[in-house]
Protein backbone atom coordinates (compact mmCIF):
# COMPACT_ATOMS: atom_id res chain seq x y z
CA UNK A 1 0.00 0.00 0.00
CA UNK A 2 2.84 2.22 0.92
CA UNK A 3 4.54 1.37 -2.20
CA UNK A 4 1.09 2.26 -4.08
CA UNK A 5 0.55 5.69 -2.11
CA UNK A 6 4.44 6.97 -2.66
CA UNK A 7 4.07 6.24 -6.27
CA UNK A 8 0.59 8.31 -6.92
CA UNK A 9 2.37 11.02 -4.95
CA UNK A 10 5.09 10.61 -7.44
CA UNK A 11 3.10 10.98 -10.07
CA UNK A 12 1.34 13.63 -8.71
CA UNK A 13 4.25 15.47 -8.51
CA UNK A 14 5.65 14.35 -12.39
CA UNK A 15 2.18 15.77 -13.62
CA UNK A 16 2.02 19.09 -11.77
CA UNK A 17 5.34 19.58 -13.31
CA UNK A 18 4.63 18.82 -17.01
CA UNK A 19 1.17 20.95 -16.12
CA UNK A 20 3.34 24.42 -15.34
CA UNK A 21 6.05 23.46 -17.72
CA UNK A 22 3.04 23.42 -20.66
CA UNK A 23 1.56 26.57 -19.07
CA UNK A 24 5.05 28.05 -19.01
CA UNK A 25 5.62 26.99 -23.11
CA UNK A 26 2.64 28.04 -24.32
CA UNK A 27 2.83 31.51 -22.74
CA UNK A 28 6.60 31.52 -24.30
CA UNK A 29 5.10 30.62 -27.80
CA UNK A 30 2.28 33.58 -27.50
CA UNK A 31 4.54 35.97 -26.52
CA UNK A 32 7.02 35.36 -29.18
CA UNK A 33 4.82 35.12 -32.11
CA UNK A 34 3.12 38.16 -30.66
CA UNK A 35 7.02 39.61 -30.94
CA UNK A 36 7.68 38.55 -34.40
CA UNK A 37 4.67 40.04 -35.82
CA UNK A 38 5.37 43.33 -34.25
CA UNK A 39 8.59 43.45 -34.90
CA UNK A 40 7.65 42.79 -38.55
CA UNK A 41 5.06 45.48 -38.80
CA UNK A 42 7.90 47.53 -37.77
CA UNK A 43 9.94 46.97 -40.78
CA UNK A 44 12.94 45.35 -37.96
CA UNK A 45 14.48 42.01 -38.62
CA UNK A 46 13.83 38.70 -36.69
CA UNK A 47 16.25 39.53 -33.80
CA UNK A 48 17.18 42.37 -31.93
CA UNK A 49 20.93 44.10 -32.29
CA UNK A 50 21.78 42.44 -29.04
CA UNK A 51 19.96 38.94 -29.66
CA UNK A 52 21.63 39.46 -33.32
CA UNK A 53 25.66 40.03 -31.44
CA UNK A 54 25.28 36.30 -30.27
CA UNK A 55 24.64 34.60 -33.67
CA UNK A 56 26.97 36.70 -35.74
CA UNK A 57 29.73 35.18 -33.01
CA UNK A 58 28.22 31.54 -34.09
CA UNK A 59 28.36 31.92 -37.32
CA UNK A 60 31.97 33.46 -37.22
CA UNK A 61 33.01 30.19 -35.02
CA UNK A 62 31.62 28.04 -37.89
CA UNK A 63 33.33 29.54 -40.85
CA UNK A 64 36.41 29.10 -38.62
CA UNK A 65 35.92 25.13 -38.17
CA UNK A 66 35.00 24.99 -41.89
CA UNK A 67 39.21 26.60 -42.71
CA UNK A 68 40.39 23.90 -40.25
CA UNK B 1 37.07 24.21 -14.47
CA UNK B 2 37.91 26.21 -11.41
CA UNK B 3 36.00 29.53 -11.04
CA UNK B 4 38.20 32.54 -11.88
CA UNK B 5 38.77 34.72 -9.16
CA UNK B 6 38.77 38.78 -10.43
CA UNK B 7 40.66 40.51 -8.03
CA UNK B 8 41.65 44.29 -9.05
CA UNK B 9 38.71 46.42 -6.91
CA UNK B 10 39.94 47.70 -4.07
CA UNK B 11 36.10 47.88 -2.47
CA UNK B 12 33.09 46.36 -3.12
CA UNK B 13 31.91 45.10 -6.22
CA UNK B 14 28.30 47.21 -7.01
CA UNK B 15 27.14 45.62 -10.48
CA UNK B 16 28.91 43.93 -13.22
CA UNK B 17 28.21 43.35 -16.64
CA UNK B 18 28.61 40.87 -19.71
CA UNK B 19 29.47 42.36 -23.34
CA UNK B 20 26.49 41.26 -25.30
CA UNK B 21 28.75 38.81 -27.13
CA UNK B 22 29.83 37.16 -23.35
CA UNK B 23 33.47 37.74 -24.53
CA UNK B 24 34.10 41.03 -22.11
CA UNK B 25 32.79 41.35 -18.72
CA UNK B 26 32.12 44.95 -17.03
CA UNK B 27 32.58 45.55 -13.16
CA UNK B 28 32.31 48.74 -11.11
CA UNK B 29 33.04 49.17 -7.50
CA UNK B 30 32.91 51.71 -4.42
CA UNK B 31 36.75 52.10 -5.52
CA UNK B 32 35.78 54.76 -8.14
CA UNK B 33 37.03 52.50 -11.19
CA UNK B 34 35.25 50.62 -13.95
CA UNK B 35 36.96 47.59 -15.34
CA UNK B 36 36.85 45.52 -17.98
CA UNK B 37 37.69 41.73 -17.95
CA UNK B 38 37.91 38.98 -20.67
CA UNK B 39 35.71 36.57 -19.37
CA UNK B 40 37.38 33.35 -20.75
CA UNK B 41 40.86 33.53 -18.14
CA UNK B 42 39.49 36.59 -16.15
CA UNK B 43 42.64 38.46 -17.58
CA UNK B 44 42.03 42.50 -17.02
CA UNK B 45 41.10 44.01 -20.11
CA UNK B 46 41.14 47.86 -19.09
CA UNK B 47 40.29 50.14 -16.55
CA UNK B 48 37.75 53.32 -17.10
CA UNK B 49 39.45 56.00 -15.08
CA UNK B 50 37.78 59.37 -14.13
CA UNK B 51 34.98 59.32 -11.77
CA UNK B 52 35.22 60.80 -8.59
CA UNK B 53 33.01 59.07 -6.22
CA UNK B 54 31.51 55.41 -5.57
CA UNK B 55 29.75 53.82 -8.92
CA UNK B 56 26.49 51.83 -8.59
CA UNK B 57 26.33 51.12 -12.21
CA UNK B 58 27.82 50.04 -15.69
CA UNK B 59 26.09 48.98 -18.70
CA UNK B 60 27.44 48.22 -22.54
CA UNK B 61 26.11 49.03 -25.88
CA UNK B 62 25.13 45.85 -28.19
CA UNK B 63 28.29 46.25 -30.35
CA UNK B 64 30.35 46.51 -27.43
CA UNK B 65 31.20 49.91 -28.44
CA UNK B 66 30.03 52.68 -26.38
CA UNK B 67 30.43 51.30 -22.31
CA UNK B 68 28.18 53.66 -19.78
CA UNK B 69 28.51 54.07 -16.11
CA UNK B 70 27.28 55.87 -13.19
CA UNK B 71 27.67 57.11 -9.53
CA UNK B 72 28.00 59.00 -6.39
CA UNK B 73 30.03 62.08 -8.73
CA UNK B 74 26.49 62.57 -10.14
CA UNK B 75 27.71 62.14 -13.37
CA UNK B 76 26.86 59.90 -16.10
CA UNK B 77 29.55 58.87 -18.13
CA UNK B 78 29.94 57.14 -21.56
CA UNK B 79 33.22 55.67 -22.62
CA UNK B 80 34.57 54.10 -25.76
CA UNK B 81 35.03 50.34 -24.81
CA UNK B 82 38.45 49.69 -26.71
CA UNK B 83 40.49 52.37 -26.06
CA UNK B 84 38.87 53.85 -22.79
CA UNK B 85 38.24 57.36 -24.10
CA UNK B 86 35.75 59.35 -22.49
CA UNK B 87 33.43 60.66 -24.50
CA UNK B 88 30.60 62.33 -22.40
CA UNK B 89 30.06 63.29 -19.43
CA UNK B 90 26.41 64.25 -18.22
CA UNK B 91 25.78 65.85 -14.91
CA UNK B 92 23.29 66.00 -12.80
CA UNK B 93 22.38 67.06 -8.81
CA UNK B 94 21.72 63.88 -6.95
CA UNK B 95 24.05 60.84 -7.69
CA UNK B 96 23.32 57.78 -10.74
CA UNK B 97 21.64 54.84 -9.19
CA UNK B 98 21.24 52.81 -12.77
CA UNK B 99 21.64 53.42 -16.42
CA UNK B 100 21.30 51.28 -18.80
CA UNK B 101 21.21 50.88 -22.60
CA UNK B 102 18.23 49.70 -24.96
CA UNK B 103 18.37 46.36 -26.59
CA UNK B 104 19.55 48.18 -29.82
CA UNK B 105 21.68 50.48 -27.96
CA UNK B 106 20.14 53.98 -29.46
CA UNK B 107 19.23 55.22 -26.45
CA UNK B 108 20.37 55.03 -22.76
CA UNK B 109 18.38 55.91 -19.86
CA UNK B 110 19.65 56.61 -16.65
CA UNK B 111 17.93 57.22 -12.72
CA UNK B 112 18.85 59.64 -10.47
CA UNK B 113 18.28 59.45 -6.72
CA UNK B 114 16.11 61.41 -4.71
CA UNK B 115 17.70 63.52 -1.86
CA UNK B 116 15.54 66.65 -0.03
CA UNK B 117 13.77 68.53 -2.38
CA UNK B 118 15.20 66.50 -5.49
CA UNK B 119 12.54 64.24 -7.17
CA UNK B 120 13.75 60.81 -8.61
CA UNK B 121 13.78 61.08 -11.86
CA UNK B 122 14.61 58.66 -14.96
CA UNK B 123 16.60 60.44 -18.10
CA UNK B 124 16.61 59.25 -21.23
CA UNK B 125 19.07 60.05 -24.02
CA UNK B 126 19.76 59.30 -27.66
CA UNK B 127 22.54 57.71 -28.19
CA UNK B 128 24.90 57.81 -31.54
CA UNK B 129 26.54 54.94 -32.19
CA UNK B 130 29.18 56.53 -33.53
CA UNK B 131 32.53 56.93 -31.13
CA UNK B 132 33.70 60.40 -33.15
CA UNK B 133 29.87 61.89 -32.98
CA UNK B 134 29.46 64.90 -30.65
CA UNK B 135 26.44 63.54 -27.62
CA UNK B 136 23.56 65.42 -27.24
CA UNK B 137 23.79 67.22 -23.84
CA UNK B 138 20.00 67.67 -23.41
CA UNK B 139 17.78 64.10 -22.92
CA UNK B 140 15.26 63.23 -25.21
CA UNK B 141 12.99 62.06 -22.09
CA UNK B 142 12.97 62.74 -18.70
CA UNK B 143 10.25 61.12 -16.31
CA UNK B 144 9.61 62.89 -12.65
CA UNK B 145 8.40 60.52 -10.37
CA UNK B 146 6.76 62.55 -7.61
CA UNK B 147 3.78 59.97 -7.18
CA UNK B 148 5.21 57.01 -6.86
CA UNK B 149 8.11 56.48 -4.18
CA UNK B 150 11.91 56.39 -5.25
CA UNK B 151 12.95 54.68 -7.99
CA UNK B 152 15.60 52.18 -7.61
CA UNK B 153 16.07 49.94 -11.07
CA UNK B 154 14.84 50.81 -14.51
CA UNK B 155 15.14 49.35 -17.96
CA UNK B 156 14.27 49.40 -21.37
CA UNK B 157 11.28 46.81 -22.51
CA UNK B 158 11.59 45.13 -25.87
CA UNK B 159 11.20 47.15 -28.54
CA UNK B 160 11.97 50.51 -26.61
CA UNK B 161 8.27 49.98 -25.72
CA UNK B 162 8.37 50.55 -21.87
CA UNK B 163 9.85 52.12 -19.02
CA UNK B 164 10.04 49.30 -16.40
CA UNK B 165 10.88 50.52 -13.09
CA UNK B 166 11.18 49.04 -9.44
CA UNK B 167 10.67 51.13 -6.78
CA UNK B 168 11.68 51.59 -2.66
CA UNK B 169 8.22 50.12 -1.77
CA UNK B 170 8.44 47.19 -3.50
CA UNK B 171 6.21 48.05 -6.36
CA UNK B 172 7.04 47.94 -9.96
CA UNK B 173 5.82 50.84 -12.82
CA UNK B 174 5.33 50.58 -16.68
CA UNK B 175 5.66 53.71 -18.32
CA UNK B 176 5.44 54.49 -22.09
CA UNK B 177 9.32 54.85 -23.09
CA UNK B 178 8.30 57.59 -26.14
CA UNK B 179 6.17 59.62 -23.82
CA UNK B 180 7.15 59.08 -20.37
CA UNK B 181 3.25 58.51 -19.42
CA UNK B 182 2.81 56.14 -16.46
CA UNK B 183 0.52 53.09 -17.72
CA UNK B 184 0.51 50.81 -14.97
CA UNK B 185 2.07 50.34 -11.14
CA UNK B 186 1.80 47.11 -9.64
CA UNK B 187 2.52 46.37 -5.77
CA UNK B 188 4.53 43.53 -6.55
CA UNK B 189 7.23 42.75 -3.74
CA UNK B 190 5.92 43.20 0.14
CA UNK B 191 5.50 46.45 0.68
CA UNK B 192 8.29 48.41 2.06
CA UNK B 193 10.28 46.24 0.91
CA UNK B 194 12.93 47.68 -1.92
CA UNK B 195 13.15 46.56 -5.17
CA UNK B 196 16.79 45.63 -5.63
CA UNK B 197 17.28 44.83 -9.12
CA UNK B 198 15.87 44.16 -12.35
CA UNK B 199 16.86 41.67 -15.23
CA UNK B 200 15.52 41.01 -18.50
CA UNK B 201 15.35 37.67 -20.61
CA UNK B 202 16.97 37.43 -24.03
CA UNK B 203 14.22 39.02 -25.63
CA UNK B 204 13.39 41.40 -23.15
CA UNK B 205 9.41 40.20 -22.96
CA UNK B 206 9.91 39.02 -19.36
CA UNK B 207 11.83 40.06 -16.33
CA UNK B 208 13.23 39.55 -12.98
CA UNK B 209 13.21 41.54 -10.06
CA UNK B 210 14.56 40.48 -6.46
CA UNK B 211 14.15 42.59 -3.20
CA UNK B 212 14.41 42.98 0.25
CA UNK B 213 11.12 40.69 0.97
CA UNK B 214 13.96 37.82 -0.08
CA UNK B 215 12.07 36.83 -3.17
CA UNK B 216 12.92 37.09 -6.70
CA UNK B 217 10.17 37.63 -9.18
CA UNK B 218 9.37 37.14 -12.55
CA UNK B 219 7.03 39.52 -14.59
CA UNK B 220 5.78 40.05 -18.32
CA UNK B 221 6.85 43.14 -19.39
CA UNK B 222 3.51 44.22 -21.23
CA UNK B 223 1.00 43.07 -18.85
CA UNK B 224 3.40 43.12 -15.46
CA UNK B 225 1.43 39.85 -14.23
CA UNK B 226 3.71 38.10 -11.84
CA UNK B 227 4.81 34.51 -13.40
CA UNK B 228 7.00 33.27 -10.80
CA UNK B 229 7.69 33.64 -7.98
CA UNK B 230 11.19 32.42 -5.61
CA UNK B 231 11.42 32.32 -2.06
CA UNK B 232 14.46 32.69 -0.72
CA UNK B 233 15.57 33.05 3.79
CA UNK B 234 17.85 36.00 2.91
CA UNK B 235 17.44 39.47 1.51
CA UNK B 236 18.12 39.59 -2.14
CA UNK B 237 20.63 42.71 -4.02
CA UNK B 238 20.09 40.97 -7.40
CA UNK B 239 18.54 38.28 -9.85
CA UNK B 240 19.55 37.00 -13.33
CA UNK B 241 17.81 34.49 -16.12
CA UNK B 242 20.15 31.91 -17.75
CA UNK B 243 19.66 32.45 -21.39
CA UNK B 244 17.47 29.17 -23.30
CA UNK B 245 17.39 26.58 -23.04
CA UNK B 246 18.79 26.60 -19.50
CA UNK B 247 15.97 27.53 -17.68
CA UNK B 248 17.54 28.66 -14.35
CA UNK B 249 17.36 31.70 -12.50
CA UNK B 250 20.52 32.90 -10.52
CA UNK B 251 19.92 35.14 -6.95
CA UNK B 252 22.38 36.54 -5.12
CA UNK B 253 22.16 38.22 -1.64
CA UNK B 254 22.53 37.91 1.51
CA UNK B 255 22.87 40.15 5.30
CA UNK B 256 25.87 41.96 6.16
CA UNK B 257 27.41 40.52 9.61
CA UNK B 258 26.26 44.22 11.12
CA UNK B 259 22.60 43.62 9.93
CA UNK B 260 22.28 40.09 11.18
CA UNK B 261 20.08 40.40 14.73
CA UNK B 262 19.23 36.49 15.17
CA UNK B 263 21.95 33.96 16.18
CA UNK B 264 20.05 31.51 14.07
CA UNK B 265 21.84 32.95 11.24
CA UNK B 266 24.45 31.27 9.77
CA UNK B 267 27.90 33.41 9.28
CA UNK B 268 29.25 32.94 5.66
CA UNK B 269 25.72 32.57 3.99
CA UNK B 270 26.67 34.32 1.15
CA UNK B 271 25.79 32.25 -1.73
CA UNK B 272 24.67 32.61 -5.52
CA UNK B 273 21.29 30.31 -5.25
CA UNK B 274 20.20 28.54 -8.34
CA UNK B 275 16.19 27.67 -8.36
CA UNK B 276 14.46 26.37 -11.39
CA UNK B 277 13.15 28.89 -13.44
CA UNK B 278 9.32 27.13 -14.47
CA UNK B 279 9.18 25.07 -10.70
CA UNK B 280 10.33 27.70 -8.69
CA UNK B 281 12.27 25.14 -6.51
CA UNK B 282 16.05 25.55 -5.62
CA UNK B 283 18.54 23.48 -7.17
CA UNK B 284 21.74 24.32 -5.33
CA UNK B 285 23.99 26.94 -4.05
CA UNK B 286 26.98 28.13 -5.21
CA UNK B 287 29.66 29.19 -2.20
CA UNK B 288 32.56 31.66 -2.71
CA UNK B 289 32.06 35.34 -1.00
CA UNK B 290 32.66 36.70 2.43
CA UNK B 291 29.95 38.95 2.51
CA UNK B 292 26.39 39.58 0.56
CA UNK B 293 26.84 39.33 -2.82
CA UNK B 294 25.66 42.91 -4.80
CA UNK B 295 25.47 41.21 -8.00
CA UNK B 296 24.95 38.52 -10.57
CA UNK B 297 24.89 38.77 -13.88
CA UNK B 298 24.99 35.77 -16.77
CA UNK B 299 27.16 35.52 -19.64
CA UNK B 300 23.99 35.65 -22.95
CA UNK B 301 26.29 32.77 -24.50
CA UNK B 302 25.22 30.68 -21.36
CA UNK B 303 28.86 29.58 -20.53
CA UNK B 304 29.29 30.94 -16.84
CA UNK B 305 27.52 33.37 -14.30
CA UNK B 306 29.40 36.07 -12.32
CA UNK B 307 28.92 37.54 -9.13
CA UNK B 308 30.64 40.51 -7.16
CA UNK B 309 30.56 40.76 -3.34
CA UNK B 310 30.47 43.41 -1.05
CA UNK B 311 34.09 41.75 -0.12
CA UNK B 312 35.19 43.67 -3.23
CA UNK B 313 35.61 39.96 -5.00
CA UNK B 314 34.87 39.39 -8.51
CA UNK B 315 34.17 35.60 -9.59
CA UNK B 316 33.31 33.77 -12.97
CA UNK B 317 32.00 30.23 -13.13
CA UNK B 318 31.47 28.08 -15.83
CA UNK B 319 27.86 27.03 -15.56
CA UNK B 320 27.26 26.22 -12.16
CA UNK B 321 30.73 27.17 -11.69
CA UNK B 322 31.50 30.83 -12.53
CA UNK B 323 33.25 34.25 -12.12
CA UNK B 324 33.73 35.97 -9.01
CA UNK B 325 34.25 39.38 -7.77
Amino acid sequence: IDQAKKSSANKAVVEGRRAMLDEWLAWRERMQADLAMEREDMGLPDLSEEQQALVVDEEEEQEGREVE
Amino acid sequence: MRPILLQGHERALTQVKFSKEGDLLFSVSKDHTVCAWYSANGERFGTYKGHQGALWTVDVDPTTTLLASGGADNTIRLWEVRTGRLLKTWEFSTSIKRVEFSEDGRQLLGVTEKRMNQLSTVIVYDIKQDIEAEQDDEPALRILVDELPKVTVAGFSYLNKYIITGHEDGSVTQYDAKTGEELHNSPSHEDGMQVTDLQWSADRTYFITSSKDKTAKLHASDSLDVLKTYTTDTPLNSAAITPDPVQYVILGGGQAAMDVTTTSARQGKFEARFYHKVFEEEIGRVRGHFGPLNYVAVDPTGKCYASGGEDGYEVEREKEQGIRF
